[in-house]
């Protein structure tokens, strides 16, 4: 069988991160070098503390490096200046946040639209792809809200729907579902891994929880700044493997239109149906190494 | 962003923390009221001297007078000097730059008779064809006197008011009108003797004079005017009715003249025409000279007004770079969510100096209306403040207008008022762009 060639649409090598407090050196991230491939579902597993959010934040960009080098697609992060890592975040980047980071004043529709704005995308076509956006993710009868207005699930998925608005290449999100309990959660993983597997979008997720890291197709074990070891569940190289998860999209797509309608009382049936799958899966995922999720 | 995005969000910024815009637009228009309202009051002030000065003549006019004062250092009179002054005078005057008429002026006192009544009058003779130049009044009646057609003399409105009747005990003044009464003229008969063997020189008023339009301006007023060669040409026949010793000696008369009158073309130039003429060797005195220490007291005035205004603004300005301020704390985690959305930090500031150049600009306008208003209050209840004010300087006429708001003035306060806003908005603005997205998102808000 002949692996399929398929980009590496992050590249780290040799990244260290090293806070300094007065005196005293806190090595957050140390001598880190991996790889993720375009369309991959990667999982940053860890403890607390183990410097998971600080890697992710030096892929983003956020925070500054201290040495070695991240490449996204092709261009070297830590060596951009603040006006072109803006621009690169237009074009590439989406953020999924565990505390969702909403504008307050702004009503869902808006915050969906927000990235948008900084995109120079033109109101009549921002508003559009803001409102299908939302009801992809279940909320076209919320679009009106402000965040105080919604639960911490809704706000969430305005938060996911605000990270896919733009189309992003990559996706990252920190513990996404941290303040989350398990049937939203469930909800809120089914939601980030659909809509990126349709446009095969490369999602790196930053987790405590190794049920979670079941959705993976990488998971990335993070212990006290170093990388532990690397798990492929899915080997996207694999043509058949990818083909599946082409198909699986497909059929998650109409998965989607029924989350919408969790939200409509009448039609919770078939929303845990969705869930009670989810969790199955979920377990399956982290006993075994590879393709029984699909099933 | 988009420009319109820009301008939207500044604006919900705006209206989000209604108070305390609100104080703040209110404390720039105490700055915008208090700077324009003094400007006013500085432009006013310098108005009413420049109108009061103006009554005297006009500022573009400089005279070189015969009799020359002399001032010692404190500017006391002590003595005065005799000027030579004759034709070859007025024709180096004449060459000088920025002069655009000069003319000598010739004073003679005229006695006017008519029936049983007489009458006193002052003569100036002027080279007509400079009259204009000299913003000579308008007429009530007759026509100015050209070079053309010269016999003509021209009176003011009181020119007729001092009659007589000499065969009265007590002197009670009467007035007289040329256009009723037949009046004649002769030159005043105190200062040369008339020979027995002639008989008196007079000409008769009846078409060949006008009359000024009242002006407020005694030299118009109580005087009368013709022209220069037509009065030589009366005092030559006057002079063949003196005796031959007083004839030659009132000939002579005639060469030297009262005054020297001079126009520049442009009120800036006066004080240059002045040093050339100084540079002659003559002296001379213009309005310009007593308008010079009154616009420094005006100066002086506009400084001080202009100070306090200032400090009002300044105070604005430092209140709007608290609001500013007090909008980056608030605002912390909304500025580090923009930043990872890929908001361009130049946008941040954009925002942050709309919102302030905003606040500048409301408080701006409605600073400005209100100074309409002030402004028509000070004019309209502050006479007595200002008589009090400006005592010892120069009274202070009927329709004075103690603020005049010119019509660029709202303008430059509308843009300096922006100006404000966007200079105190700076820093903050700048403070805005270094906050790091990271620690930003990890403020509650
Ligand atoms: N700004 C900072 N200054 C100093 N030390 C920091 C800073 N941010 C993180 N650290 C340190 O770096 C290490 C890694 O932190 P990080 O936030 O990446 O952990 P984490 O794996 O995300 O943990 P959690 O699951 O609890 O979020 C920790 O020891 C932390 O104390
Ligand atoms: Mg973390």
């Amino acid at each position: 069988m002949v692996n399929k060639e398929v980009e590496k649409v992050i590249v780290v090598r040799n990244a260290k991160k090293v806070y300094r407090m007065g005196t005293e050196q806190i090595v957050a991230v140390n001598d880190v070098s991996f790889e993720i491939l375009k369309g991959e579902f990667c999982c940053l597993l860890g403890t607390s503390g183990s410097g998971k959010s600080t890697l992710l934040n030096l892929m983003a960009g956020i925070e500054k490096l201290t040495s070695g080098q991240i490449i996204i697609k092709g261009k070297n992060i830590p060596k951009m200046n603040e006006t072109n890592l803006a621009k690169f975040r237009q074009r590439y980047l989406g953020f999924v946040f565990q505390s969702y980071n909403l504008m307050n004043s702004m009503t869902a529709l808006e915050n969906v639209e927000f990235p948008l704005v900084f995109k120079r995308v033109r109101t009549k076509k921002r508003k559009k792809l803001a409102q299908d956006m939302l009801v992809q993710v279940g909320l076209g009868n919320r679009m009106g809200h402000k965040p105080k207005e919604m639960s911490g699930g809704q706000q969430q998925r305005v938060g996911i729907a605000r990270a896919f608005v733009a189309k992003p290449e990559i996706v990252f999100a920190d513990e996404p579902t941290g303040n989350l309990d398990t049937k939203t959660t469930m909800e809120v993983m089914n939601l980030i891994q659909a809509i990126a597997r349709e446009n095969n979008q490369t999602i790196v997720m930053v987790t405590h929880d190794p049920r979670l890291a079941s959705y993976a197709d990488r998971i990335i074990h993070v212990l006290d700044g170093e990388i532990e070891k690397v798990e492929v569940l899915h080997d996207i190289t694999d043509p058949e493997v990818y083909q599946r998860r082409v198909e699986e999209a497909r059929a998650a797509a109409p998965k989607l239109s029924e989350l919408e309608s969790s939200a409509d009382p009448k039609k919770k049936k078939h929303g845990h149906k969705g869930k009670k799958k989810a969790v199955q899966e979920m377990k399956a995922g982290s006993e075994q190494s590879s393709d029984q999720k699909t099933q | 962003m988009r420009i319109s995005d820009l301008i939207k969000m500044g604006l919900r910024n705006l209206s989000r923390r209604k108070a305390r815009t609100a104080l703040t637009i209110i404390g720039m228009v105490i700055g915008t009221i208090s700077i324009v309202v003094m400007i006013s009051i500085g432009i006013g002030m310098n108005q009413t001297f420049k109108s009061q000065v103006m009554e005297l003549g006009s500022l573009t006019t400089i005279t070189v007078n015969r009799y020359a004062d002399i001032m010692d250092e404190d500017g006391n009179y002590v003595d005065f000097r005799e000027q030579k002054m004759d034709a070859s005078l007025v024709e180096q005057i004449s060459q000088i730059e920025h002069v655009r008429a000069v003319t000598p002026v010739i004073y003679k006192s005229m006695r006017m008779y008519s029936g049983k009544y007489e009458g006193y009058l002052s003569v100036y003779a002027m080279d007509c064809s400079t009259w204009e130049d000299f913003d000579f009044p308008g007429l009530s009646s007759g026509t100015y006197p050209t070079p053309e057609n010269n016999k003509i003399i021209v009176f003011g409105e009181y020119a007729f008011d001092n009659f007589w009747k000499t065969t009265g005990r007590n002197y009670e003044s009467t007035s007289l009108d040329p256009a009723v009464d037949k009046i004649t003229m002769g030159f005043s008969p105190w200062e040369y003797t008339v020979s027995e063997r002639k008989k008196e020189f007079r000409i008769k008023l009846d078409n060949n004079y006008a009359r000024f339009e009242y002006t407020e301006n005694y030299e118009y007023d109580y005087y009368a005017y013709m022209d220069i060669e037509y009065f030589e040409e009366l005092w030559g026949k006057y002079c063949d009715t003196l005796t031959p010793a007083d004839r030659k000696k009132a000939m002579k008369s005639l060469e030297t003249y009262e005054s020297i009158k001079i126009n520049v073309d442009n009120i800036k130039n006066v004080s240059e025409v002045q040093d050339a003429i100084k540079a002659l060797g003559y002296q001379t005195s213009s309005l310009m000279m007593y308008m010079e220490p009154m616009q420094e007291t005006s100066n002086m005035l506009q400084m001080v007004l202009g100070a306090i205004g200032g400090v009002a603004m300044l105070v604005s300005a430092i209140n709007i770079a608290n609001t500013m301020i007090m909008s980056i704390y608030e605002r912390t985690k909304e500025i580090g969510i923009m930043k990872v959305l890929g908001c361009l930090i130049k946008d941040i500031k954009k925002l942050f100096l709309f919102e302030a150049g905003m606040i500048g600009l409301m408080g701006g306008i409605i600073g400005i209306v209100l100074s309409y208003i002030a402004s028509w209050a000070i004019n309209k209840f502050g006479q007595p403040l200002f008589e009090s004010l400006m005592s010892g300087m120069m009274g202070t006429g009927e329709e004075s207008k103690f603020s005049q708001i010119p019509f660029w003035l709202p303008f430059l306060a509308a843009g300096f008022s922006i100006l404000v806003g966007v200079i105190s908005g700076y820093f903050p603005a700048k403070r805005a762009t270094k906050i790091s997205a990271i620690e930003a998102m990890k403020t509650e808000g």
